[in-house]
Formats: structure tokens, C-alpha cells, sequence
């Protein structure tokens, strides 16, 4: 792994060749928003463009993703200029037209100064009020939990993540990795008693047998046994009692 | 409407089995059944191996493809600029009058399925109206029902 030294917002700061200036920055303290990346998901960002950075090499500068711009040697960052503040302010904006009922966009359109949006406001319906389509939520269940039982479906103002034939799926192990993920709340999921709904299909919970909380919906566990082996007895007990 | 699985098998057997055969499968579906059925999806998610979200997923991002069954004949009425400015509007709307269907829907005989498109690339033509892979130029609401009864 080949070091690298660059300068963000003046300070001279280390990190790995090819490793994202947006993973370089946190790791630095230095903050930079961003909506659609997961640091365990490889395939992540990109999409919500929050977190645009001036990238300045070779004498030029470039407005880049930081989420998925490569390190290099003798790159600069300038994260907070006011080209980069206006620029995330206009698509603050838009992602504020498209989602007006989500908090997390509310308060970071606030945050930047956007007043009511100048653009048609979106009437979404069902999940898509919150959900700014960035996709999170589908490349987690595809890469981290390897069931791969959402999609992105249609395009454009109708893109959203749904399950096949928008029916319950037969591949969703109700494992929530995509609730967890979304940036903006958009995934719905209720847990009552020992049912669990999410993508509207149901799960029957296990109960931990010391403190006898439903914990984990027996799909997961059929699961995780059927890929990795271990003993479906581990899950009789929650984390907390293990 | 009742889907042949023996048909679904045949169409899959056109081509090799692998992912980058599904968009083909999906378009021949399409020709065979003027839609993409759930049965076919399914069918093909087993045979090569790719989740059902990703070839629903396929299914809902391309235009040519509908997930809902569709008329035997697919009637498009352009509603480019020119065609716009020659009257299309009154040709969609006496074709929606004498069908009983509404844009973007299928005849409940299931002959016909009217669409409304941007450009067809036929302005010298317009107003033009397209069905299937026919192109009528010059047309009339009073013409409409003449060419539509030549599709059985």
C-alpha cells in the first residue's frame, strides 16, 4: 500500500493510494456532508453529489465527488470555498424539491441557506416522499447481504427501490440493512411483537433466550447458517447476552 | 392472460446462457407475448442465475419493454412539435372517443394500445400516427378509424 501525502483545506494530511478523499478527510477530522456513501459498501456514492470538493492538480481545478475521487500525490482539497458552498447549496436545493418531508434534508438545506425551493415540489407516493434515490440501500443488499432482493425500478422522477412485481419477495430475508442505511429514513419497517414487516412481507421474530426480546427474524438466521455454516444455536441468544 | 412456459423455455434457448442475454430474451417476450410476463422473469432469473430484482429492475427502466399485457397492435400518435401544431391532439383524442380507451392504454378487446410520443423523426409527414411498424402520414380524424379497422 503506497502512501500519499495531500493537502486538504491547507493541511498536509496521509493517506493510501486510490483510497477516497471523502475516507482520507474523516479519518483527518476534516468534515465533508455526504448522503449516498457507505464506507463498507465498495460500490457506494457517487449519486447524491453532497459532497463535491474542489480538487485542485496539475495547475487545474476540478469540482469531484469526494466519495469516489481517487487520492493521489500532489492533489489539493478545498472543501469549504464558496464555489463549493453554492454549488452544494443548488443541489441541496433540488434534493429538497424532490424530497420535501425528509429531516435530514430539511436541516442540511438549512444548514446552507436554501429557502423554499424555486423548482416544481415532488407529490411522491409511498416510500418515494423521503427517498432520493441514491440506491444504498439496493447495493447493501446486494453486496454486504448478498440476497439482492431490491432494485432500482423505472427511471427518472419515478426511480425508487422496490422489490420484483412490487409483491413480497421471495429472496428478502428481512435483515433491515436497508432501513440502516438510507441516508434519508425512506424504507419503512415495523416490528410488533414477533412479526417483523418490511417490503411488504413478513417475519417471524426470535426471541433471545436469556432476555427473551425478539431480535432477529428467522429468515436472516436461515440464512446466515445456510452461508456461512455457523451453528444455528449461536442465535438463540442476542448479541447483548452472548 | 395464460403465458406458455414451453414458449418462454424455447425463447430462453435462443441464446446463451448468460446475463448478457437479457435484455435480448426480454425484447423477444415482448414480440412473442406484446408484454414481458411475470411467468418469463422468473423462468429466466432460474435459469441464469440472476436475482429476479435486477431482471425486474431491467424490465421497468426500458420503454420498449411493458410488464402489463398489451393490445395486439401498438398505435402511436406523435406528439412532436409539428405534429403538435397539425392537429395530433384531435387525432388522439377522436382515436381515445371511437376505441373507448384512454392514452397510454390497451382496448379491453386487447387489439388495440394507444401511445402518445415525442418525435418519430416524420415531420415533412405530420400529423403521423404509427402502427406497429407502419408509418401513416397526412392524417385526419376522420381518416383515423380507416387505417386503425385494418388491423384485426
Amino acid at each position: 500500500m503506497e502512501k500519499v501525502t495531500i493537502i486538504i483545506d491547507g493541511r498536509e494530511v496521509e493517506g493510501i493510494k486510490d483510497q477516497s478523499v471523502l475516507d482520507v478527510a474523516r479519518e483527518n477530522g476534516i468534515p465533508i456532508p455526504a448522503l449516498c456513501y457507505h464506507p463498507e459498501v465498495s460500490t457506494s456514492g457517487g449519486s447524491c453529489r453532497v459532497c463535491l470538493v474542489e480538487a485542485h492538480q496539475n495547475e487545474r481545478m476540478r469540482l469531484v465527488t469526494s466519495c469516489n475521487y481517487p487520492v493521489r500525490a500532489g492533489l489539493e482539497i478545498r472543501t469549504d470555498t464558496d464555489l463549493v458552498r453554492r454549488i452544494r447549496k443548488g443541489v441541496l436545493e433540488l434534493l429538497l424539491a424532490r424530497v420535501p418531508d425528509s429531516e435530514v434534508i430539511r436541516d442540511m438545506a438549512r444548514d446552507y441557506g436554501v429557502g423554499e425551493p424555486r423548482f416544481f415540489k415532488d407529490e411522491g407516493e409511498d416510500n418515494r416522499y423521503k427517498c432520493i434515490a441514491c440506491g444504498l440501500c439496493t447495493l447493501v443488499c446486494e453486496e454486504v447481504v448478498g440476497v439482492c432482493a431490491i432494485s432500482m425500478l423505472n427511471r427518472s422522477r419515478e426511480k425508487a427501490p422496490g422489490t420484483p412485481y412490487h409483491k413480497a419477495s421471495n429472496a428478502c430475508i428481512g435483515c433491515g440493512a436497508c432501513v440502516y442505511v438510507c441516508p434519508t429514513s425512506a424504507i419503512s419497517m415495523k416490528d410488533e411483537g414477533d412479526t417483523r414487516t418490511i417490503w411488504g412481507k413478513q417475519f417471524t421474530m426470535i426471541r433471545c433466550s436469556v432476555c427473551g426480546n425478539p431480535y432477529i427474524p428467522d429468515a436472516q438466521v436461515d440464512w446466515i447458517v445456510k452461508t456461512t455454516g455457523k451453528d444455528k444455536a449461536f442465535f438463540e441468544k442476542c448479541p447483548d447476552h452472548r | 392472460m395464460d403465458v406458455d412456459i414451453k414458449k418462454v423455455n424455447e425463447i430462453i434457448s435462443r441464446y446463451d446462457q448468460s446475463e448478457e442475454s437479457l435484455l435480448a430474451i426480454l425484447q423477444d417476450f415482448q414480440r412473442e407475448f406484446h408484454y414481458v410476463p411475470e411467468e418469463g422473469m422468473k423462468r429466466l432469473s432460474d435459469v441464469l442465475y440472476v436475482p429476479e430484482s435486477k431482471i425486474y429492475a431491467m424490465g421497468t427502466f426500458y420503454k420498449t419493454l411493458s410488464l402489463e399485457p398489451r393490445g395486439k397492435h401498438t398505435v402511436k400518435v406523435c406528439m412532436g412539435t409539428a405534429c403538435h401544431l397539425k392537429g395530433a391532439g384531435q387525432i388522439l383524442e377522436a382515436i381515445e372517443r371511437e376505441l373507448g380507451v384512454k392514452r397510454n392504454h390497451t382496448t379491453v378487446d386487447k387489439r388495440y394500445t394507444i401511445e402518445s410520443v415525442n418525435c418519430v423523426g416524420a415531420c415533412a409527414m405530420a400529423p403521423v400516427v404509427v402502427v406497429n411498424e407502419n408509418y401513416y402520414g397526412h392524417m385526419r380524424p376522420s381518416k383515423i378509424m380507416d387505417v386503425l379497422n385494418k388491423y384485426k
